[in-house]
C-alpha cells in the first residue's frame, strides 16, 4: 500500500500539533531507513564516542580494583554518613531505568501509540540502568565475596537470610526487575531480529542475527501466542516497576531516620523515578534520533509527550518536597524539624537549593509549547533534570545521616577520587553499552512500527487523512 | 516428522491476504496459515485458532512462584531457624509480602517467556518455508499465504492456481521435514 499515504494535507489539530508518524516510506522503505544504521559499518563519530566511553570504563576497573583491593575505607564514607555517593547512584540509576519500562509496559497497557518508535530505546536503557545500579551494592558490601549469602541456599553454616530486612527485599525485586527487563526486551526483538536477518546483506548478520530470531517466520500461529505473551508480560511489568522503587525507597524508610522514615517515600521515589527516567530518554533521544535520521519516526509528538510527562512528574515531586517540609515542622519533633533546616541552610545547603530549581523549577518551561516544540530546549533541561534528581538522592541520603542524634559524631561527608570515578565509571558504561546497542540491534521496533502504520490508515473514516499520519511532502 | 509439502503464495498487502485466506477457505483448503511481518488483524478467525492458552501458564506461574516466594521465607525464618528481628514474629507476614510478590512475577514471566517458545515450537534452526525463494519478504513487506499438507494428498497443482487466481505475485512449493 506504498502510495496510500499520498493524502491531502490535514488541517491541524491545535492540540496535537506533529503526527505520530510522518514517515512516507512504506514497509520496505521502512526496514531499509531503520537498518541503515545496524548495516554500515561504523563511522568516525560512533569509534570517538565509543572510544570514550571505553576510557571511561577503564576508570571504572581501576576503581573497582582499588575498592576490592582495599575496601570502601578508599571512599568518602565514614561513620556517621556510612552510605552517600554508591546508594545515590544506585537509586538514581534504577530510577532511570524505570521510565523504560514506563514507556514500554504502562503506555503499551494504555494504548498511547506513540510509544511504539521509542520503547525498544526505552527498554534498552533500562537494562544497562540496572546493570549500573546493580554494581552499586555489591561494591559497597565490603566483602563482595560474600555477596551470595543473599541468596537462600542450603548453607552449611545452617543459616538463612533475613526475609524481615528491606536490603535483602531488594536484592529480590532488583534482580526480579532485571530479569524480567531482559525477558520483554527480547520478546520483542525476535520478530525484529528476524527482519534484519532478512534484509542484513552479509552472511555474518544473516548468521548471527538468524540465531538471535529462534528461527522466527512470521506465522500466524506464532503471533497469535507472541501477542499474548507479550501483553501479559506487559501487563506483570508495570506493577513491578512501582513495587522496584517502593521497595528501594523502603531501604530507608523503614529506617528510624529523621528525614528517611516516612511513609510518603514509596509514591514519591516512584514519581522521581519516572521524572528522571524520562529525562534521560529525552537526552538520549534527542541526539540519537538526529544523528540516526529517525526524525520521520521520533517525531515532534514524542519529545512534547515526553515533556508533558517531565512537567507533570515533576509537579508531584515538587508536590512531594513540600509534603516532607511540612511533616518535618507539623511532627513537632526537634530532630525533624532540625534536619529540615538544616537541609535549607546547612553544609549541603547549595546542593538542596540547585535540586529544587532543577527539579521544580526547569520543568515549568514545558508549559510553553514553544519550548516543547524545540529540541534542543528540551534536551537542556533534561540534563538540568538529570543532575536535579541526583542531588536529590545525595542530599536525602547525606544530610539525614551527617548530622546524627550526638552533635559530637556530627561529621561532613566529601568524596574521594574513588567515589568519582566510579560514578563516571558506570557513565561510560552504560554509554558504551548503548552505542553497541545503536550499532547492533533494530533500536526502533520494526515490526510494531508497521503494524501501527496499517492501523493508522485503516482506521479512519473514508477519504478522510488518518489521525496522526501526515500527508506526502 | 515426516516430509510434508507446502505451497506459499506472497500478497502485497494485508488486506489481499485476507480477502484470499477468505476466499481459500471457502474453496475447502485446510492446514492454511499467514506469515506477515506483524500481526494482522482478523487472521485468527479466518484460520480458526483456538484463542492461545499463555494466559493460564502466566496464572500458574505467578501464583505457584507467590506461594513459593511465602514458604521459602516462612521455611528460612519461621521454621528451619527461626530468628527474632525487631520483636516481630517468626511468621511476620506483613514483612513476607515484597518478597512474594516479586517471587510471584518473576514466576509468570518465565512462565510467559518460556511459554511462548513451547507454544511456537522455536527455537529452531530450520522450517522448510525459508526455502522458498523470496521468502525473506515475509519479515519485510509481503504477506505469505501457505497451504500445507502430506505430499502424496496436496493437489499442488489446484493450490498453485487458487492462489496465482487471488492475485498472489509470487507462487513457489517446497518440500521438506518441518
Amino acid at each position: 500500500m506504498p502510495d496510500e499515504l499520498q493524502l491531502p494535507a490535514p488541517p491541524p489539530d491545535p492540540l496535537e500539533p506533529h503526527p505520530v508518524l510522518s514517515t512516507p516510506h512504506a514497509d520496505a522503505g521502512l526496514n531499509e531507513q531503520l537498518f541503515r544504521y545496524v548495516q554500515l559499518p561504523p563511522g568516525k563519530a560512533w569509534w570517538l564516542m565509543f572510544g570514550l566511553s571505553l576510557s571511561l570504563v577503564g576508570l571504572l576497573a581501576v576503581a573497582v580494583f582499588v575498592t576490592f583491593g582495599w575496601g570502601v575505607g578508599t571512599w568518602g564514607v565514614q561513620i556517621p554518613v556510612a552510605w552517600a555517593f554508591a546508594i545515590t547512584e544506585f537509586v538514581w540509576w534504577i530510577g532511570i531505568g524505570h521510565a523504560g519500562t514506563l514507556i514500554s509496559a504502562v503506555l503499551l497497557l494504555f494504548l498511547q501509540r506513540w510509544r511504539t518508535s521509542i520503547n525498544r530505546f526505552a527498554e534498552t536503557m533500562t537494562l544497562f540502568a540496572v546493570m549500573c545500579a546493580g554494581m552499586f551494592p555489591v561494591l559497597h558490601l565490603g566483602r563482595p565475596w560474600f555477596a551470595y549469602w543473599l541468596i537462600p541456599y542450603p548453607a552449611e553454616m545452617g543459616v538463612w537470610p533475613q526475609f524481615r530486612s528491606p536490603l535483602v527485599w531488594d536484592m529480590f525485586a532488583v534482580s526480579t526487575y532485571f530479569t524480567v527487563s531482559l525477558l520483554f526486551w527480547y520478546m520483542g526483538l525476535v520478530p525484529d531480529f528476524a527482519s534484519l536477518r532478512d534484509s542484513a546483506k552479509r552472511s555474518w548478520q544473516r548468521m548471527v542475527y538468524g540465531v538471535l530470531s529462534l528461527g522466527w517466520r512470521g506465522s500466524a500461529r506464532h503471533w497469535r501466542h507472541h501477542k499474548s505473551a507479550y501483553l501479559l508480560l506487559a501487563g506483570l511489568a508495570t506493577p513491578l516497576v512501582l513495587s522496584v522503587h517502593s521497595i528501594v525507597s523502603m531501604d530507608f524508610a523503614v529506617a528510624l531516620l529523621p528525614g528517611w522514615h516516612s511513609t510518603i517515600f514509596p509514591p514519591y521515589f516512584v514519581a522521581g523515578a519516572v521524572f528522571s527516567g524520562f529525562a534521560l530518554v529525552a537526552t538520549l533521544i534527542i541526539p540519537a534520533r538526529h544523528f540516526l535520521g529517525f526524525e520521520q519516526v521520533i517525531t515532534g509528538r514524542h519529545l512534547d509527550n515526553m515533556a508533558k510527562i517531565m512537567l507533570v512528574t515533576g509537579w508531584i515531586v515538587t508536590y512531594a518536597y513540600a509534603c516532607e517540609n511540612f511533616l518535618s515542622f507539623y511532627s513537632g519533633d526537634p530532630f525533624e524539624i532540625h534536619l529540615a533546616v538544616d537541609r535549607a541552610t546547612g553544609h549541603y545547603a547549595l546542593a538542596y537549593w540547585v535540586q529544587l530549581f532543577c527539579n521544580c523549577v526547569v520543568p515549568q518551561l514545558f508549559w510553553s509549547s514553544r519550548v516543547r516544540g524545540s529540541p534542543i530546549a528540551i534536551w537542556c533541561a533534561s540534563i538540568l533534570i538529570n543532575v536535579g534528581m541526583w542531588l536529590e538522592r545525595y542530599t536525602i541520603i547525606v544530610t539525614a545521616l551527617y548530622r546524627d542524634f550526638l552533635p559530637s559524631s556530627w561529621r561532613s561527608y566529601s568524596p574521594t577520587w574513588v567515589d568519582v570515578s566510579l560514578y563516571l565509571g558506570t557513565l561510560g558504561f552504560f554509554s558504551a553499552a548503548f552505542l553497541l546497542a545503536l550499532k547492533f540491534l533494530p533500536i526502533v521496533p520494526v515490526s510494531e512500527l508497521k503494524e501501527l502504520r496499517v492501523e493508522l490508515l485503516e482506521h479512519r473514516p473514508k477519504g478522510a487523512t488518518p489521525p496522526g499520519v501526515a500527508h506526502r511532502a | 516428522m515426516s516430509v510434508r509439502a507446502f505451497v506459499l503464495g506472497e500478497f502485497a498487502s494485508s488486506r489481499a491476504a485476507l480477502e484470499a485466506l477468505r476466499v481459500l477457505e471457502a474453496k475447502g483448503w485446510r492446514d492454511l496459515d499467514l506469515h506477515s511481518p506483524f500481526p494482522v488483524e482478523g487472521s485468527e478467525e479466518l484460520l480458526g485458532l483456538a484463542p492461545s492458552k499463555i494466559p493460564i501458564a502466566v496464572l500458574c506461574g505467578g501464583l505457584f512462584g507467590a506461594g513459593f516466594g511465602y514458604v521459602l521465607q516462612w521455611f528460612c525464618n519461621a521454621f528451619d531457624y527461626p530468628l527474632v528481628v525487631g520483636g516481630r514474629p517468626p511468621n511476620a507476614a506483613p514483612a513476607f509480602v515484597p518478597i512474594t510478590f516479586e517471587v510471584g512475577i518473576l514466576f509468570a514471566s518465565l512462565a510467559a517467556f518460556f511459554g511462548l517458545w513451547l507454544a511456537t515450537q522455536l527455537p529452531r534452526l530450520h522450517h522448510p518455508v525459508f526455502e522458498a525463494p523470496g521468502f525473506e519478504s515475509a519479515t519485510v513487506d509481503a504477506f505469505w499465504i501457505v497451504i500445507g499438507g502430506e505430499p502424496e494428498k496436496l493437489d499442488r497443482r489446484q493450490a498453485e492456481r487458487d492462489l496465482a487466481e487471488l492475485g498472489a505475485r509470487r507462487v513457489e512449493t517446497v518440500e521438506g521435514e518441518p
